[in-house]
């Protein structure tokens, strides 16, 4: 509709690229949208009184009549959908969402929205509730254009608002000085699959947007330390305590911000050939100790993404390091720029600092390039970053000890995926919509865990290198697109070369468990009927071991079994039953047995059934009953300080 | 250190067979509580080889899924522990009056003598630990409060370690208070066993101006309580210290540690019972039948008793 406006855009851009060289030659992605937005920011009100120019081109090839917009910070309203899940089932960050103050709503407030050229439409902007009628819903609206926009046309949406941000929740809102502002503008939905993808904001989900360019003026108080998607381009001090920063980003889907009078800077950069990526961190004062454990982390995480995945393609990465009592502006990605989250006393042993930074990052591809719809496909971004996470995480600390290591104990990353998806393992598919799901255990149990598991166990199917292959293929395929959960399948079968709907059928679309255990196993005399004594190396034995299937996930089992002359014997069942005996007659004993060997199909949820030893090795279960015992023993003199 | 609490050290090395006793119920309730649980781990783990994890290593995740299996119901199996812990506390007030007895006296009394003074005071120190409660309640909820205070300091402070230092501060300030209200009915026991005092009441009133007049005992359980504290820690470094597989060097550290715990406890109770021995002296043991003649007073530590003050700080 607007051409004119379009070219305007393009100038705008060519101009940036001359003058800073911030752009890159070639759009990485098909640029929907343009947004330019400048805003104030008030400290006291946290509030942001701002102009957005939304141009949007439309690539969609087909005419389009309506346009929905997402107004996310208005879910922290009374009766709003977000609200009323998180109360009764929990939020990301909570389990329920019990205890809320005043402090905590927000708003995003349309003052006035006009279509350029064709006037002032703000009367005709309608609150939608696509997912759940909720009348009181008002995190999505929609307006209808005087006129359809042809294919490659663009419109443009001048809008008034004001954007007043919650005390931090759901990674957004202030904390004291420190502001988050995350979800912050109107947001036009994304035509996807031939239709408006425009959800609610739902208490267990996160967005979906359209790639394009974002040029941002924010005007904070003067000396305040600014954050945002993107690269700054200018600063200018207004003389009046304000001070005035541009910033340009392009090939990003959301844009995000933050501001702190109080954090410290820390700039460092990481070399890939030729090209660098600024590393821009932005610390608490009290957090400094965590500093360098943030960069060694993401260096470490950009090192393997940039060898597995594919290049970084942005000229930096923004970490913003959240104050305390922030945290729930914590361990949250937008483009190129993350949040992390640490506190003053964090034991070195405990690496949650670091795999916070590595998970964030890792959605710089996960979400960041491969931009999947996180309403709907959340496992797409968060599951196969899990499933990242895992590996970064086991090849830079050590698979054992990749979330801790001390000298009292270990955990690592694959244990406590296992931990999140066993009990919740069969409540709802992978491919459910976020919203959907029971509550936000079986959301992050299910969307998180399992499909980190589920990739873990597909490396025992197809191999390490295949997995990861594959993954590489996906991500140049997708990388600035918007693929569904049939792109990924089909790439991954094409890219190493296999079915694997059978797989995929089970683990992504299915509640199969999988549980896999020796039900039995024996090693009885032949001679059964003979007098004679058994003699080692002579005596035959009938030696029968049981898989039994417990859970309903098919999938074909290897069976180790050790014997007492030191022989070792693999064999495979094709899993399509519900147990299968494997025998042996042979001059020696068992010694042992285990499905699964490797220890490979993670998605296994009960390991400890996995294997059976002859001999029972009691040494475990004394350790931890003496633990018990201990405890007791002081919970008894405790108890006892009454007497 | 007061004399009394130095002394006391004595009086508790002198007759260590309380303690052993203490420590001989303190473990074997545990153990049998813990029997279920180690049955429960026992057919998970003794024929798993997963359970190599806990041998050669401590793997912390694997034990949370462990103790998340539907055949493992910790809550179920916790009860035993808790039901242990108030057989313990229930064995302990029984003793209540054989170990002051032997406190106050500060000789070995005969197992009758000793059960006998046991059984003539279980009631009345039940009664004791019923009167103490509504104080340690009061502290907790006092204490739970300032904690719950500290948490949003935490979170809302521009102080970032002010929550934790409130925090710390509370703990300590409840742990001098707890020391008080102990001391003061530590007092009232000894006194109650002393003066074969019927009239509890009353008695926890005088204890209460006695306990706050006793200045250098009160420090003495200070110290006794610091000498805890940096015993836990010692034993807890050199059990951290200690190979994963050292599983009965482990055992026999901590179980040092708690019979530590329980000495300490005693001593304690024998500062208050050697303090309130300093009062007019007479026998505490309840004599057995036939009726033994009244005891001189114990000579153990000779003082000039001009009038009945204690000797306050």
């Amino acid at each position: 509709m607007k051409n004119r406006c379009w070219r305007i855009c393009l100038i705008a851009v060519a101009g940036l690229i001359t003058a800073g060289g911030l752009a890159q030659t070639v759009p990485l992605s098909e640029r929907v949208v343009a947004y330019r937005i400048e805003g104030a920011y008030n400290p006291r009100t946290h509030a942001l009184d701002a102009t957005e120019l939304l141009t949007y081109t439309n690539h969609t090839g087909t005419t389009l009549e309506k346009f929905p917009f997402h107004l996310y910070l208005n879910a922290f309203q009374p009766k709003s959908t977000w609200m009323t899940e998180a109360e009764r089932t929990g939020q990301r960050d909570s389990a329920t969402g019990a205890g809320w103050e005043d402090k905590h709503f927000g708003s995003n407030e349309v003052k006035s929205l006009e279509i350029v050229g064709a006037g002032d439409v703000t009367k005709q902007m309608k609150f939608i509730s696509p997912d759940d009628g909720n009348p009181d819903d008002r995190t999505v609206f929609e307006i209808a254009l005087p006129s359809p926009l042809p294919p490659n046309q663009s419109v443009q949406f001048k809008i008034h608002f004001v954007a007043t941000f919650p005390e931090v929740v759901a990674r957004t809102g202030y904390k004291r000085d420190f502001l988050m502002a995350g979800q912050w503008f109107p947001k036009v939905g994304v035509w996807w699959n031939g239709a408006w993808n425009c959800h609610q904001f739902h208490a267990l989900t996160e967005f979906f947007a359209d790639f394009g360019t974002f040029d941002v003026k924010l005007t904070l108080p003067s000396g305040w330390n600014v954050g945002a998607s993107g690269l700054q381009t200018g600063a200018k001090d207004n003389g009046d305590g304000t001070q005035t920063l541009s910033f340009h980003g392009e090939d990003i889907h959301d844009f995000a911000w933050t501001a702190d009078p109080t954090t410290k800077v820390v700039e460092d950069s990481i070399q890939f050939g030729a090209r660098t990526v600024k590393i821009r961190m932005l610390m608490q004062p009290g957090h400094m100790a965590s500093a360098p454990r943030y960069l060694s982390a993401l260096k470490g995480t950009m090192r393997k993404f940039d060898e597995w995945i594919g290049p970084y393609p942005y000229p930096q990465i923004t970490v913003v390091d959240p104050p305390h009592g922030g945290g729930a502006a914590g361990g949250m990605e937008y483009p190129t720029l993350i949040t992390a989250d640490t506190n003053w006393w964090m034991p070195r042993s405990l690496l949650l600092p670091e795999v916070v930074v590595e998970h964030e990052f890792g959605h710089q591809y996960w979400y960041g390039m491969v931009a999947t719809n996180e309403f709907e496909n959340a496992w797409m971004d968060e599951g196969i970053n899990q499933y990242s996470e895992a590996k970064v995480m086991d090849s830079l600390y050590g698979q054992e000890t990749s979330l801790l290591r001390s000298r009292l104990g270990t955990a690592s990353e694959r244990t406590t995926d296992l931990l999140g998806y066993a009990n919740v393992g069969d409540r709802d598919p992978i491919s459910r919509p976020a919203w959907l799901y029971m509550d936000g255990s079986s959301y992050g149990g299910i969307t998180y865990s399992k499909t980190a598991l589920m990739l873990l166990t597909l490396e025992s199917l197809i191999g390490e290198k295949a997995v990861i292959h594959g993954l590489h293929v996906y991500f140049e395929r997708y990388k600035f697109k918007h693929p569904t959960p049939t792109d990924f399948t089909a790439t991954m079968n094409e890219a190493v070369g296999q079915n694997l709907d059978w797989y995929w059928k089970q683990a992504i679309y299915g509640t199969e468990l999988l549980d896999d255990r020796i039900l039995s196993a024996t090693s009885e005399r032949l001679d059964w009927y003979s007098k004679e004594d058994e003699k080692k190396g002579t005596t035959n034995y009938h030696t029968q071991v049981i898989v039994h299937r417990r859970g309903t996930f098919d999938i074909p089992v290897l069976l180790e079994a050790k014997f007492d002359d030191g022989s070792t014997v693999r064999e495979s069942w094709d899993g399509k039953d519900r147990w299968h005996k494997f025998t042996w007659d042979r001059k020696t004993k068992l010694v042992s047995a285990s499905v699964d060997p490797e220890r490979g199909y993670w998605l296994d949820r009960d390991p400890f059934n996995n294997s059976w030893s002859a001999a029972a090795d009691r040494r475990a279960t004394g350790k931890l009953a003496g633990y018990w015992t201990l405890l007791t023993q002081w919970l008894e003199q405790a108890l006892s300080w009454l007497a | 250190m007061n004399g009394s609490v130095r002394s006391s050290v004595g009086l508790v090395w002198r007759h260590q067979r309380l303690v052993w006793w203490i420590f001989a119920v303190n473990l074997l309730l545990a153990w049998l509580a813990s029997l279920p649980a180690r049955a429960a781990l026992g057919s998970v783990l003794d024929h798993s080889l997963e359970s190599a994890r806990f041998v050669s290593g401590f793997d912390a995740a694997a034990l949370v899924l462990l103790l998340s299996r539907p055949d493992l119901p910790v809550s179920a199996l916790a009860s035993s522990s808790a039901g242990a812990a108030f057989v313990f506390f229930i064995y302990l007030l029984f003793l209540d009056g054989g170990i002051f007895a032997v406190f106050l006296d500060d000789r070995k009394l005969s197992r009758a003598e000793f059960f006998e003074n046991s059984g003539l005071f279980f009631w009345r120190m039940s009664r004791l630990a019923l009167y103490s409660l509504p104080f340690f309640a009061l502290l907790a909820a006092a204490h739970g409060g300032l904690h719950g205070y500290a948490g949003k300091l935490s979170s809302n402070a521009p102080q970032e370690r002010l929550g934790f230092f409130v925090n710390l501060g509370g703990n300590l300030l409840f742990l001098l208070l707890a020391l008080f209200v102990r001391l003061w009915f530590d007092l009232t026991q000894a006194r109650v066993v002393q003066d074969n005092e019927r009239q509890l009441l009353p008695t926890v009133w005088r204890s209460l101006k006695l306990a706050l007049r006793s200045g250098k005992l009160y420090a003495g359980y200070v110290g006794i309580a610091l000498y805890i504290t940096m015993l836990l820690a010692a034993g807890l470094a050199i059990w951290a210290y200690l190979p994963h597989r050292a599983t009965f060097a482990s055992f026999l550290v901590l179980e040092l540690v708690t019979i530590k715990l329980i000495a300490s406890r005693l001593w304690m109770k024998a500062a208050s019972a050697r303090w309130i021995a300093l009062l007019p002296t007479q026998s505490v043991a309840v004599p057995l039948e036939p009726p033994a003649p009244e005891r001189p007073a114990q000579p153990a530590e000779v003082i000039e008793v001009t009038d009945l003050q204690p000797p306050l700080d």
